[in-house]
């Protein structure tokens, strides 16, 4: 309706979405590829919630990962085997993107200020700490050359690039493995391990966990910074991809779409795998919408946004259909433990 | 519908009620008549259906079954604020007060849709009310500066304005010193005096046989019993005639309400409903008064200020030695729970001391303190004590997970294993470990804690502060023994409280806090202990 609106047949509309979904090896290849950022994101946005903090700064922290990884990547001498080389970036990135989520994360240990806001204002200066990257020759800008010359970066070096799963004709990365694995580990982390126990009593409850001398604010602290580093390894993994350049639009939202993602997995890795799979394939038809059936960015954006907001609306309501309704604050008072012998 | 006349139709009747929560039957098919001008008192342990009760005469809660009458006309309030419209005032256990407002503007709250708020109206009923009731507000005064007592005055006021015909007071007496548990039992007598229906829902059995005209006891949401309350003393002022003929005494409420005759009951248990000794149980091992062992917990003129510098304690000394049960009693708010924060290492003391066997504990960090040996039940259960979220193992083992690591895992078999030993040992009754705390009742959340706490190694002090509130008897007994019996095996054992029968029958001697120090102690064994700790928590020797 909406593609109708800005002049395209709504049947080839869909088409041309349906097309970008899973239409083509190449289609899929992208979905694939978006959703392991958005999956990486999520991991570490599901690590710091355990531990009761909102990381709104997803976007942020890919930036600053992404200028980190580049720094590294640009700078490492071409003879380096790829097996040094492509940890060492990502490496980079997690380093950066947890840098600046400590940032974020002292403030709320020591000094009590929300990580909701720092983690949200930080977001525009690690946009900003980007550009600036990309428009000084100084820093990571390319040389240049003539007035043509685009602000972005020098291409990494080629022991540097995520190498591609194989598939003929898709552009699919190892990062969609690699976002696997950052989610099964948070998940272990989260479920099978001690530290997955204390962020969650952390979370729930600050005083108790104090009373029973876990170590509060090292936990807070190191649940922020965990999930700026997967956020920062997503940077990573967006500049060791093609075009293996950093620009000043290449986090382009993953990290706010990354958030949807750990906020409609409501504590769950799998949900998260889930979510950021449908969301992946949906942001590359949105792609195609745009190229193939000429609708304009903004309006697939538009698009985009309802569908997930009616997603998340459904899911919503069937989780609630799903438990019995309360009708009231549970009572205090009624022993409802009292039926066991 | 015929005129209700005013001696035969009851204020308030209860016909048939039930309500169920999912399987659970909070009330089962529940007959209460509250006549007007009688003071009558809804008595049980907590689970009884109290509270579920004044939420259905208050309209918070519908019934599932049955029906309620209010002056003989069908009643069924789908919300509070018709209930107000109908006539029923309640006081709630917890007030419903706007602290940074002054108690006129409290007072105004939610009183009609006007532009300009009625002051003067107000002031006149608040006049009437002084004449009729004796009950004194000071309509200029900020509600967060007022006392306790003065705060619930304001409540029972705020109730009283539009002239109730039901007057609904839910454990109003919780959270009262002596002197304002008698100026409110008095009140309820005069608000009764002037023809409305006071019903006292309560579990302290001593508060019904001063001021409740007849008495409905809850047990399990059915009503077990009830009737005319006998009278011996009448201490409240007013004429009554006791004839005594099948009138209801103490001796008879308790076994109703506990399902247990009064001589199965612990002396503590005893003691806490005020019937029976309340003389301390003697207990092996009691060092004899005089030659003081040394103190295990030494706390040395401790200091804790709030953000204005303002001395919540104020220079606190305070010695527990080996096998010693010591008890701090106390209105609440008097620097008691400061005191245990500071002991337990949630708040940072600006002077003093604290010693744990010699080692200095005063800015120890909690995990620090607990591998000292000291063990601490704190006064908030669901905040600071548990996460009510988390599973019971959880709960019972969260302070020592680093000893279940295997292969850098969580070994939960040997996890299990210990919380299933743990709550075996502390008799915690959970139909499944891995279900969340809350879903335990509050007797059996508070022994999760208790095995928690002492079952440290080593354990060498235990701090409680209020280790029995809302608990049921049954839970309260548990705990109290439980108590007794670390400081038997030689545990130094601090225990807060404003149940002033409990401490005397726990405790080897009891200090009071009055605005941040303390005074005493006075020996539990002195024949007239009560008298003297309810003297000194007046304040009389501040």
């Amino acid at each position: 309706m909406l593609a109708a609106l800005a002049g395209a047949p709504p049947a080839e509309a869909a088409a041309a979405l349906w097309d970008g979904m899973v239409g083509t090896p190449y289609a899929i290849g992208s979905a694939v590829n978006t959703a392991a950022v958005l999956l990486l994101v999520a991991a570490g946005f599901l690590l710091a919630h355990r531990a009761g903090l909102v990381n709104v700064g997803g976007e942020g922290q890919i930036c600053v990962g992404a200028v980190a990884a580049t720094a590294v990547g640009t700078a490492l001498p071409p003879s380096v085997p790829p097996a040094l080389a492509l940890p060492l970036v990502l490496l980079a990135a997690a380093a950066g993107g947890a840098g600046w989520a400590a940032i974020a994360a002292w403030l709320a240990v020591r000094r009590g200020v929300s990580e909701v806001i720092t983690t949200l204002l930080l977001n525009f200066v690690g946009a900003a700490v980007l550009v600036l990257a990309v428009h000084e020759e100084a820093l990571l800008r390319q040389p240049v050359t003539s007035s043509e010359t685009l602000p972005q970066s020098a291409p990494l070096v080629e022991a540097a690039h995520l190498p591609l799963l194989g598939i003929p004709g898709s552009p699919a990365t190892v990062a969609p493995v690699l976002a696997l694995a950052a989610a099964g580990v948070v998940a272990l982390v989260l479920h099978r391990t001690g530290t997955g126990i204390r962020l969650a009593a952390v979370g729930l409850s600050r005083p108790a966990a104090h009373r029973l001398g876990l170590g509060v604010d090292r936990l807070r602290f190191s649940a922020l910074t965990g999930a700026g580093a997967a956020a920062g390894v997503a940077g990573g993994v967006l500049v060791a991809s093609a075009p293996h350049v950093l620009d000043d639009g290449i986090s382009s939202g993953y990290g706010f779409s990354g958030l949807v993602v750990g906020l409609l997995a409501r504590g769950s890795c799998a949900a998260a795998v889930a979510v950021a799979t449908a969301l992946g394939f949906l942001v590359s038809g949105g792609i195609n919408l745009q190229l193939a059936a000429g609708v304009p960015a903004s309006l697939t954006q538009v698009a985009e946004s309802l569908l997930i907001l009616g997603i998340a609306g459904t899911a919503i309501w069937a989780v609630r259909a799903a438990r019995p309704r309360r009708a009231h604050r549970p009572d205090p008072t009624s022993p409802r433990a009292e039926a066991t012998p | 519908m015929p005129p209700p006349q005013p001696t035969a139709t009851p204020a308030l009747e209860l016909r048939g009620v039930t309500r169920r929560f999912g399987t659970h039957t909070a009330l089962d098919d529940v007959d209460l008549t509250v006549a007007a001008g009688e003071v009558h008192c809804v008595l049980g342990e907590n689970g009884a259906g109290k509270s579920t009760l004044c939420h259905l005469v208050f309209g918070t809660l519908p019934p599932t079954r049955g029906e309620l009458l209010l002056d003989g006309a069908p009643y069924s309030p789908a919300s509070p604020a018709e209930a107000l419209r109908l006539g029923v005032g309640m006081v709630h256990q917890h007030f419903s007060l706007v602290p940074t407002l002054t108690v006129q503007e409290n007072l105004l709250l939610g009183r009609g849709r006007r532009l300009r708020p009625d002051r003067a109206g107000l002031a006149e009923r608040l006049g009437e009310i002084e004449q009729d009731l004796g009950l004194r507000v000071d309509p200029a005064a900020v509600t967060g500066s007022l006392s306790v007592g003065a705060r619930q005055q304001v409540e029972i006021v705020r109730a009283l304005l539009d002239r109730p015909r039901l007057l609904l007071l839910d454990e109003p007496t919780g959270v009262l010193g002596p002197a304002d548990v008698e100026r409110l039992l008095a009140t309820c007598r005069r608000v009764a005096a002037t023809g409305t229906a006071v019903v006292l829902i309560t579990h302290k059995l001593a508060e019904v046989m001063r001021v409740g005209d007849r008495a409905t006891v809850l047990r399990g949401g059915r009503v077990v019993g009830g009737g005319r309350i006998a009278r011996t003393t009448d201490d409240v002022g007013t004429l009554r005639d006791d004839v005594g003929t099948g009138a209801l005494s103490a001796a008879d409420l308790v076994p109703l309400m506990i399902g247990r005759d009064v001589r199965m009951l612990d002396p503590v248990l005893a003691a806490s409903v005020d019937v029976g000794a309340t003389a301390a149980a003697p207990r092996p091992g009691v060092p004899v008064p005089g030659e003081r062992p040394p103190a295990v917990l030494d706390v040395r003129g401790l200091v804790v200020e709030d953000a204005d510098g303002a001395r919540l304690v104020d220079g606190v000394d305070l010695a527990v030695g080996h096998g010693e049960v010591v008890g701090i009693a106390g209105v609440e708010g008097n620097g008691q729970s400061e005191l245990v924060a500071a002991l337990s290492g949630a708040r940072g003391p600006s002077a003093g001391q604290v010693l744990l066997d010699g080692d200095d504990i005063t800015r120890a960090t909690p995990g620090r303190r607990t591998a000292l040996g000291l063990g601490v039940v704190p006064e908030d259960r669901h905040h600071e004590a548990v996460v009510p979220a988390l599973s019971v193992t959880t709960n019972l083992l969260l302070g020592r997970l680093g000893a279940y690591r295997r292969f850098g895992l969580l070994d939960r078999r040997a996890l299990r294993a210990d919380a299933r030993d743990l709550a075996a040992r502390f008799d915690v009754r959970a139909a499944d470990l891995d279900a969340p705390l809350s879903s335990l009742s509050g007797g059996n959340q508070q022994k999760a804690v208790l095995a928690r706490e002492l079952s440290l190694d080593p354990l060498r002090c235990v701090v409680a502060a209020q280790p029995t509130r809302g608990l049921d008897l049954g839970a309260v007994d548990d705990v109290v023994t439980r108590l007794r019996d670390a400081a038997t095996s030689g545990v130094a054992v601090l225990v807060v409280s404003s149940e002033l029968s409990e401490l005397l029958a726990t405790c080897d001697r009891v200090h009071v806090a009055y605005r941040g120090r303390l005074s005493g102690p006075v020996p539990t064994d002195a024949p007239d202990a009560r008298d003297q700790v309810a003297h000194l928590m007046t304040g009389a020797a501040a």
